[in-house]
């Protein structure tokens, strides 16, 4: 893919390679197979890779640069532009596997706060609202903001709808809403501003298991409908329904 | 072998050197908020400078030992008793089982750091004992220490009498000097919301905690601001909301965000912020990198001669053996 980036300092610690491309499926990509290829140069200042929307931030130790101060950073500059020269005009696409993964959502009424506000909004029914919102492949472009949360992407337009004005100062764990463009599952009971119309019982976040999240970026996010009943039934630590997928859909 | 929590303190929880290498995932650090401070407790047991030790805030805990080891308090200064005695901080006290350390009244900062010569018997998750409170997981099931609560020990050991030499102890009654780095968005700031920021006094809200330092006082104007898009947000970023109130992203803090970024403080300068209380003055000196990367080598080379000079202590009379 080719696109412009910049170099840009984000504190003392960490640089942000910025693409000046919109967030995209093809971006996201490129932003992982630069990920991989930072990790695979094993530059031993790195410490933390964060992969965003337009953006990559790469932490460092400002300790383990070579040599300490500004002759250090700018040697990382130039070996992080290196890479990601190297990536852009690379014609790979990202090895490793890729999957859609279902997240059972129940719409009824207990667990939809908002409902009844976005349809106000949308103008849309409730049916049409569950059917809309459970018929697309989201695309998960990071994790982000707390553990387990997924920045997805491609909601129906007609489902976009403001945040809430005043924030509520607490959502329970699993809810799923709308804010904006965007549409998420809150991992944990949080202060949070979107429309709720939904909620999961599965657990985003899992510390007690080796890998404790259920997707990985460039993976696939599906809504599944449930019935209030399956939810109650639902056991936390169940095995999560996922599908490998190889190409993107 | 334990610890037990008579009075558990207003939130008091097991923290470690966190988790680093997870913010991807959506997982900050975490881990002591004031991390040098941590370092010296540790440093004064001959622990490594990230071993798990109890976090200790604003209003201290009582806690009654059932092992013979030796501790130490360093970071926020408490009036420590040990079985109604008075003990001093930074110093390594002596404690028998049946024992209790009582935190009394806060004399300045905010967060005390009680180091253990043992090791805390807890499972790690995802690596590391320290307790992250938003996510409730780590540390003794993911939250803050009750009383009764029981911390099982182990390889506990007895280390010979020694204190944190003068110059070493920080002085939390002074304003602190926070040191910035020009933030990742300044530029869409104009420049008279960048002068009222660097000349502005600001004081710390008390909904401040360990996800975020709320300031208040002089008020950003915020209108007009371009929307950024959501990126990572590296501890010590400071975010102007909309309403102006600037928001310092600390040790458990959210790993993106999307507000713009009008300065970050130096990595040197974050413990600092551990001890800042409610309603504490500060204001923001703008240095530029390669400054705060010296600054951080300083700080570090202090703590390394630290450890020469409790190899080689010079008799002091408030040593006993």
């Amino acid at each position: 893919m080719k696109a412009d980036f910049t170099l840009k300092p984000n504190g003392d610690a960490a640089l942000d390679i910025c693409f000046s491309a919109p967030p995209s499926a093809a971006l996201s990509e490129t932003i992982m197979l630069l990920a991989q290829a930072i990790e695979a140069a094993s530059i031993p200042a790195v410490s933390e890779l964060v992969p965003a929307y337009q953006c990559l931030t790469v932490c460092f130790d400002p300790l383990q640069l070579a040599p300490v101060g500004s002759h250090g950073t700018a040697h990382l500059r130039r070996q992080l532009a290196q890479l990601t020269e190297r990536a852009l005009s690379s014609s790979r696409t990202l090895p490793g596997e890729r999957f859609l993964i279902r997240i059972p959502v129940c719409y009824e009424k207990d667990f939809a706060p908002d409902m009844s506000a976005l349809r106000q909004h949308t103008g849309l029914a409730t049916e049409e609202i569950i059917q809309r919102h459970t018929n697309r492949h989201y695309l998960v472009h990071m994790l982000g903001f707390t553990p387990g949360f997924l920045y997805l992407g491609g909601l129906d337009e007609r489902l976009h709808c403001p945040r809430k004005s005043r924030p509520e100062l607490r959502v329970p764990a699993g809810s799923v809403g709308i804010g904006g463009a965007q549409t998420g599952i809150y991992p944990q009971a949080t202060p949070g501003g979107w429309q709720i119309i939904g909620r999961t019982p599965l657990a985003l976040f899992r510390p007690e298991k080796t890998f404790a999240f259920v997707a990985r970026p460039l993976d696939y996010i599906q809504f599944v409908p449930i019935s209030a009943d399956v939810f109650a039934r639902y056991v936390p630590g169940a095995e999560i329904e996922r599908t490998l997928i190889g190409e993107v859909p | 072998m334990s610890l037990r929590f008579l009075r558990p303190g207003l939130q008091t929880s097991i923290q470690d050197g966190g988790r680093p290498g997870m913010m991807r995932w959506g997982l900050c650090r975490g881990g002591a908020a004031d991390t040098l401070a941590m370092a010296m407790a540790n440093r004064l047991l001959g622990n490594p400078s990230d071993h798990p030790c109890i976090e200790v805030t604003l209003t201290g805990p009582a806690i009654e030992f059932t092992a013979t080891l030796s501790i130490a308090v360093c970071g926020a200064y408490f009036d420590l008793r040990l079985n109604d005695k008075p003990v001093a901080n930074n110093t390594v006290i002596q404690v028998r089982s049946g024992d209790v350390l009582e935190f009394g009244a806060l004399k300045s900062g905010a967060r005390g750091y009680l180091a253990l010569a043992a090791e805390i018997d807890l499972p790690r998750s995802q690596g590391s004992l320290a307790t992250h409170l938003l996510a409730g997981f780590g540390g003794l099931e993911g939250r803050a220490l009750r009383a009764g609560d029981t911390l099982p020990l182990r390889a506990c050991r007895r280390v010979q009498v020694r204190a944190l030499p003068q110059r070493y102890c920080l002085d939390y009654r002074a304003r602190p000097l926070i040191r910035v780095v020009s933030g990742a968005d300044a530029e869409l700031f104009p420049a008279e919301v960048l002068n009222a920021f660097y000349r502005g006094e600001f004081s710390v809200s008390s909904q401040s905690n360990r996800m975020g330092i709320r300031l208040s006082g002089a008020l950003l104007a915020t209108e007009g601001l371009p929307q950024v898009v959501s990126s990572a947000l590296c501890p010590g970023t400071i975010q102007v909301p909309p309403g102006g109130q600037p928001i310092v992203s600390f040790i458990e803090g959210q790993t993106i965000g999307g507000y713009p970024r009008i300065a970050h403080v130096i990595s040197a300068d974050q413990h600092r912020l551990g001890q800042l209380q409610a309603n504490d003055r500060l204001n923001f000196e703008r240095i530029d990198t390669a400054t705060a990367h010296r600054i951080l080598q300083h700080k570090l080379r202090l703590l390394a001669e630290l450890e020469d000079a409790l190899q080689h202590p010079h008799p002091s009379p408030g040593d006993t053996n």
